[in-house]
C-alpha cells in the first residue's frame, strides 16, 4: 500500500514536471497543435479534387469503398490514432542516453528504465490530451458533418481498446528501436527510415484499403506489418470498415504485437546492458 | 585594405569545408542519401497509387499524371535546394541563440545573416536534387512525346523556369528565417522543423485544388498573398507543365506577382532577422 | 597618445522571465509573464592604455563577461559610452571588427568535425588576410604553441588544452590590436594552463597589443597582468596592482610566533584570532592597526625564539572581498564601498 502511494506520488511529480514544461512554451505549443491540422486540410482538398475529377456528383462516388465523406472522416480519425501511437523523441532519446553514457544512471539506481520511460510518456501524453483537447474538439465539431453519427457501443469499445493498444504498441516498438543504440552509435538514419515507414505504411497518408485493388503482394505485405495498427486499424474500426470476426482477430493480432514488442524491448535491454558493461564504459 | 570581405570566396570555403566534413563520415553520407531518396520514392508511390484511381487532380485543370509529375519534380528541386543550403543553418540559428554561440558570428567582419544562413551545406541533398532532375526529364519526355497536344520545350521556358525556381527557394528561405527568428521569441526551437513541415504542406499540390468553397478560396488568398507559400512550386511548375486549365491572365499575372513577393519576402526576412538580433543584443548579458 | 579603451558610465540591464511555482501560476503564465530586471553592469568607468594587460577579477555574475561582450559589440549597452581604438563597439563597423578578437574558454568557434586548419582558412577569407601574411602568422602561432602536427586532426579529437590553443590561433590570425580573453584557461590542467600563460605573455610583449582578461585562476593573473580591476555587482571596486589588493582589502596580517618554551601561559586569543596552534609555533590573525601593539605586549610577556609578520595569502583576501560582495547584503556592500573608497 505504501509502495503504491509512493509510486502515485512519483507519478504525480512526473506529471507536473511535464505539464509545466508544456506551459512554459505556451505560444509554441498552441500554434503547434493548430498547425497539426494543416497537412490534413491540404490532404482533404487533394481528395476533394480527385473525387470531383471523377465527374460524379460528390457524395456518391466511391474509391475502394470510401466516399469523399469517408475519406475526410478517415483522415481526422487517423490524427487521433497518431495522437495515441506517435512517440516523438522516444527512440532517439533512449539512443542518446546510451550514447552519452547517461544510461549508467539506470543501472545504478533502483529504477527500471523501461517503466520509467513508460511513466514519463503516459504523463507526457495525458498533458498533451488536456491541452490539445480544445483544438481537437473545435476541429471535430466543425467537421461533424463528415461523420455518419456515432457507431454502436461495442464498436466504440473496440475502438478505444485499439487506441490504447496502439499507444502501447507505439511505445514498445520505439523503445525497442531505441535500444539498438547499444549496438550502433549512429541510429539517426535508422530512425528516419522507421519514421518514413510509419508515415506511409501506418495509414497516416492514405487508407490502406487502397492497396487492395492495386494487385501484387503490396496489400498483404503492409497488412502483415505491425505499423498498420498505429493509425489505420483504429480509424477503420471506428468507420466500421472492419467488423465481426475480422475485428476480433484484428484486436487479437494487435495484442500479439504489443506482447511481442514488450518482450523484444526487455530482451534487447537485457542483452544491450550486457554488451554495454562488457565493452562500453 | 578593402572593407568588405569577398563573399564569393567565403561561400566557396563553406562549400568546401562542408564537403570535407560530409565525406569524412562517408557511411553516414550514403545512408543520408539513401534515406532521403526513399522518402521521395515513397511519395512517388503514393501519387502513383492516386493516379491508379483518377486521371487528373481536379476536373478540367490539366494536371494529369505527367503534368503532376513535373509539379512533383519542381517540388523536389525547390526542397532539395532549401535543404542543401538553408535547413541545417537555420535550424542551428536558434540553437546558436540558445547556447550563446551567436556571439562569435556577431564578431566577424562580415554580414551576420550571410554567415548564419550559409555556413553549413548539406551535400547529401544533392541526391534528391538529381532525382528531381531525372523525374523532370522523364515527365517532360512523356509530355513532349504524347500524341495529343505535345508540349514544345523552348529555351525561354527553361530559363524562366530556373528563375522562378530560385524565386521559390528565396521565398522558402525567407519563411524559414522568419520562423526561426520567431521561435526565439517563443522561447523554443525544437519544433521548427514541424512548423516548417506543416506550413509547406500547402506548397505540395497544384493550387487548383483550393478552387472549391469559401474555405478553399480563403486559403488560396492567404497562402498566396499573406504567406506566399502556394506560388513557390506552382508558378515554376506551370511554366514547365503548361496545364491547360490555367487562364491566360494567371499565366502572366502570377509570375509577375511572384517576383514582387520574392522581393518583399526577402526584405521582410531581413527585417525580422535584424529585429531578432536586436532583441538578442538587448536581452542577453 | 589617447587611451585605447575608454569606458564611461557604462550600464547594461536586461530582463529575465520569472517562472512561477505551482500549477495555477503556470497557467497564469500563459497569458501574463513576470519579468525581473537584472543589472549586470551598473556604471563602469575605465581607461586602458595601449599595450596594457588588464585582468578583470570578480565573483561569478559580477559583470566581467558582460563588459567584455559590450566592448566587443556583441551586445548593446543600456546606457553609457565606450570607445575602443576610436570605434564605438556596438556600431559594429567592419573596420573595428577586423582589429580585435574575443576568445571564450567555455565556447568554441572552430568547426567540430573538421581539422582546425580548415577553420583557419575560413577565417582567412572572412577577415580578408593576404595569403602570404596568413601563412606567416599561422606558421608563427603554430610554432609558438607547438601544435604543428595537430593541424590536420579533427577538432573533436583534440584535448581541451589543444583545442584552446587552436582557438587562440584562430583569434590571432588577423593580428588583432586588442584581445579580449574570457577565462581562457578554464578547465585546463596545470601544464596546459602554464603553456597558455607563457604563450600569452610572450605574444603580448612581442606585439605590444592590449589585452583584457577575465580569469578565476590567480596564477593566470599573477603571471600576466600588471593591472587588476576588481568588479563586483557590476561596479568597479578596485583598480590597481595585484599586490595593492592586499594593502587595500587585507585588513589584517598573519603573525607567526615561535615560543622558546613548549607552552605559553594564558590565552593568546586576546591578541587576535588564533589560526593554528602547533607549539612552539602559533599563528595569529591580527588587525593591521594593532600589529605594533600586539607585538610589543607579546615580546613583553613571553620569551620568543622567532617572530614573523606576513601579508595574508592573496587568494584569501580575494575570497574575503568576494564574500563581502554578497548580493542583498546591504551592510556588506557598504563595508565594501568604505574599503574601496
Amino acid at each position: 500500500m505504501a509502495d503504491l502511494a509512493a509510486r502515485a506520488s512519483t507519478w504525480w511529480a512526473i506529471f507536473q514536471i511535464n505539464f509545466h514544461e508544456k506551459l512554459v512554451y505556451r505560444g509554441d505549443f498552441m500554434l503547434g497543435t493548430l498547425m497539426r491540422f494543416l497537412p490534413i486540410l491540404t490532404q482533404i482538398f487533394l481528395w476533394s479534387a480527385i473525387f470531383s475529377a471523377k465527374g460524379e456528383s460528390s457524395g456518391n462516388a466511391e474509391i475502394v469503398g470510401y466516399t469523399y465523406y469517408n475519406i475526410v472522416a478517415y483522415y481526422l480519425l487517423s490524427t487521433i490514432s497518431r495522437a495515441f501511437s506517435s512517440m516523438p523523441g522516444l527512440a532517439s532519446g533512449i539512443a542518446l542516453q546510451i550514447r552519452e553514457g547517461e544510461i549508467k544512471k539506470y543501472l545504478i539506481q533502483p529504477l527500471d528504465l523501461i517503466s520509467f520511460f513508460l511513466l514519463n510518456r503516459i504523463a507526457h501524453k495525458l498533458t498533451y490530451y488536456i491541452v490539445a483537447a480544445v483544438p481537437f474538439a473545435i476541429v471535430f465539431f466543425l467537421c461533424r458533418g463528415y461523420f455518419a453519427g456515432w457507431p454502436p457501443g461495442h464498436v466504440l469499445a473496440a475502438y478505444f481498446t485499439s487506441l490504447v493498444l496502439s499507444f502501447m504498441l507505439g511505445f514498445f516498438m520505439e523503445a525497442t528501436i531505441g535500444m539498438i543504440g547499444f549496438w550502433f552509435l549512429e541510429v539517426r538514419s535508422l530512425l528516419f527510415v522507421y519514421m518514413l515507414f510509419t508515415f506511409f505504411l501506418s495509414g497516416h497518408m492514405f487508407p490502406l484499403d487502397m492497396l487492395n485493388e492495386l494487385g501484387g503482394p503490396w496489400a498483404l505485405i503492409v497488412k502483415s506489418l505491425p505499423l498498420m495498427y498505429l493509425a489505420y486499424f483504429p480509424a477503420a474500426v471506428f468507420l466500421e470498415k472492419i467488423t465481426g470476426p475480422e475485428l476480433f482477430w484484428g484486436l487479437v493480432v494487435q495484442v500479439g504485437w504489443v506482447v511481442f514488442f514488450i518482450i523484444a524491448s526487455r530482451l534487447s535491454f537485457h542483452y544491450g546492458v550486457k554488451q554495454y558493461s562488457a565493452y562500453g564504459g | 585594405m578593402e572593407d568588405r570581405p569577398s563573399y564569393a570566396a567565403v561561400f566557396y570555403m563553406f562549400l568546401r569545408n562542408s564537403l570535407v566534413r560530409d565525406l569524412s563520415f562517408r557511411s553516414n553520407f550514403w545512408i543520408e542519401c539513401v534515406s532521403s531518396l526513399s522518402w521521395v520514392i515513397m511519395n512517388l508511390g503514393f501519387y502513383l497509387l492516386i493516379f491508379s484511381y483518377t486521371t487528373s487532380i481536379g476536373p478540367n485543370t490539366g494536371w494529369g499524371k505527367w503534368e503532376f509529375f513535373v509539379f512533383l519534380a519542381t517540388t523536389l528541386l525547390v526542397n532539395s535546394l532549401v535543404q542543401m543550403f538553408f535547413m541545417p543553418n537555420i535550424q542551428e540559428f536558434s540553437e546558436l541563440i540558445r547556447t550563446g554561440k551567436l556571439d562569435f558570428a556577431l564578431l566577424k567582419p562580415i554580414d551576420t545573416q550571410f554567415l548564419v544562413s550559409f555556413e553549413k551545406v548539406n551535400w547529401p541533398s544533392t541526391a534528391n536534387f538529381l532525382f528531381g532532375l531525372l523525374l523532370m526529364g522523364i515527365s517532360l519526355f512523356q509530355l513532349t512525346h504524347r500524341p495529343e497536344r505535345p508540349i514544345e520545350l523552348t529555351a525561354t521556358m527553361v530559363v524562366t523556369f530556373v528563375i522562378f525556381l530560385l524565386c521559390g527557394v528565396a521565398i522558402l528561405y525567407s519563411l524559414m528565417i522568419v520562423l526561426a527568428a520567431s521561435s526565439i521569441w517563443l522561447g523554443r526551437n525544437t519544433s521548427l522543423y514541424d512548423f516548417w513541415f506543416y506550413i509547406t504542406s500547402f506548397s505540395r499540390y497544384p493550387m487548383e485544388i483550393y478552387n472549391a468553397g469559401t474555405l478553399g478560396m480563403s486559403l488560396q488568398l492567404i497562402f498566396t498573398f499573406a504567406i506566399p507559400i502556394l506560388i513557390v512550386v506552382n508558378v515554376p511548375a506551370r511554366i514547365m507543365a503548361q496545364p491547360f486549365g490555367v487562364s491566360e491572365t494567371q499565366m502572366w499575372a502570377l509570375p509577375i506577382y511572384m517576383l514582387v513577393a520574392t522581393g518583399m519576402s526577402l526584405w521582410f526576412s531581413r527585417w525580422v532577422f535584424k529585429m531578432s538580433l536586436r532583441s538578442y543584443r538587448s536581452a542577453s548579458s | 597618445m589617447p587611451p585605447i579603451i575608454q569606458i564611461e558610465k557604462l550600464t547594461k540591464t536586461y530582463e529575465v522571465y520569472q517562472k512561477q511555482e505551482g500549477l495555477l501560476s503556470s497557467i497564469r503564465g500563459l497569458f501574463h509573464r513576470q519579468y525581473k530586471t537584472v543589472e549586470a553592469v551598473k556604471g563602469i568607468d575605465l581607461t586602458v592604455d595601449q599595450g596594457e594587460f588588464v585582468a578583470f577579477l570578480g565573483p561569478n555574475g559580477a559583470g566581467k563577461t558582460t563588459t567584455l561582450k559590450l566592448l566587443s559589440g556583441v551586445i548593446n549597452p543600456t546606457s553609457g559610452s565606450a570607445t575602443v581604438m576610436g570605434h564605438v563597439p556596438w556600431h559594429r563597423d567592419n573596420a573595428y571588427r577586423r582589429r580585435f578578437a574575443l576568445v571564450m574558454g567555455q565556447k568554441n568557434q572552430l568547426w567540430w568535425d573538421l581539422p582546425a586548419q580548415d577553420s583557419f582558412r575560413l577565417h582567412q577569407k572572412i577577415y580578408r588576410i593576404d595569403a602570404d601574411k596568413f601563412q606567416r602568422s599561422q606558421d608563427e602561432l603554430v610554432d609558438l604553441l607547438g601544435v604543428k602536427e595537430l593541424l590536420s586532426q579533427p577538432v573533436r579529437a583534440l584535448s581541451l588544452g589543444e583545442r584552446m590553443k587552436m582557438e587562440l590561433i584562430a583569434a590571432l590570425l588577423h593580428s588583432p590590436d586588442v584581445l579580449f580573453l574570457d577565462e581562457p584557461t578554464i578547465g585546463l590542467d596545470v601544464v596546459a594552463q602554464h603553456n597558455i600563460q607563457q604563450f600569452l605573455k610572450h605574444y603580448q610583449q612581442e606585439r605590444k597589443i592590449t589585452v583584457l582578461l577575465t580569469s578565476h585562476y590567480m596564477k593566470d593573473i599573477a603571471a600576466l597582468c600588471q593591472r587588476v580591476v576588481v568588479i563586483a555587482h557590476g561596479v568597479i571596486i578596485y583598480d590597481g596592482s595585484l599586490s595593492g589588493i592586499i594593502d587595500r582589502f587585507g585588513g589584517y596580517k598573519i603573525v607567526t610566533l615561535t615560543f622558546a618554551d613548549d607552552n605559553a601561559q594564558g590565552s593568546l586569543a586576546r591578541f587576535g584570532d588564533v589560526i593554528s596552534e602547533d607549539y612552539p609555533k602559533v599563528k595569529l590573525r591580527v588587525d593591521r592597526s594593532r600589529v605594533g601593539e600586539v607585538l610589543a605586549s607579546v615580546l613583553d610577556q613571553y620569551e620568543l625564539a622567532d617572530v614573523g609578520v606576513e601579508d595574508p595569502p592573496l587568494e584569501e583576501v580575494i575570497a574575503d572581498v568576494f564574500s563581502l560582495a554578497h548580493p542583498g547584503d546591504k551592510s556588506a556592500n557598504e563595508k565594501l564601498a568604505e574599503a574601496s573608497s
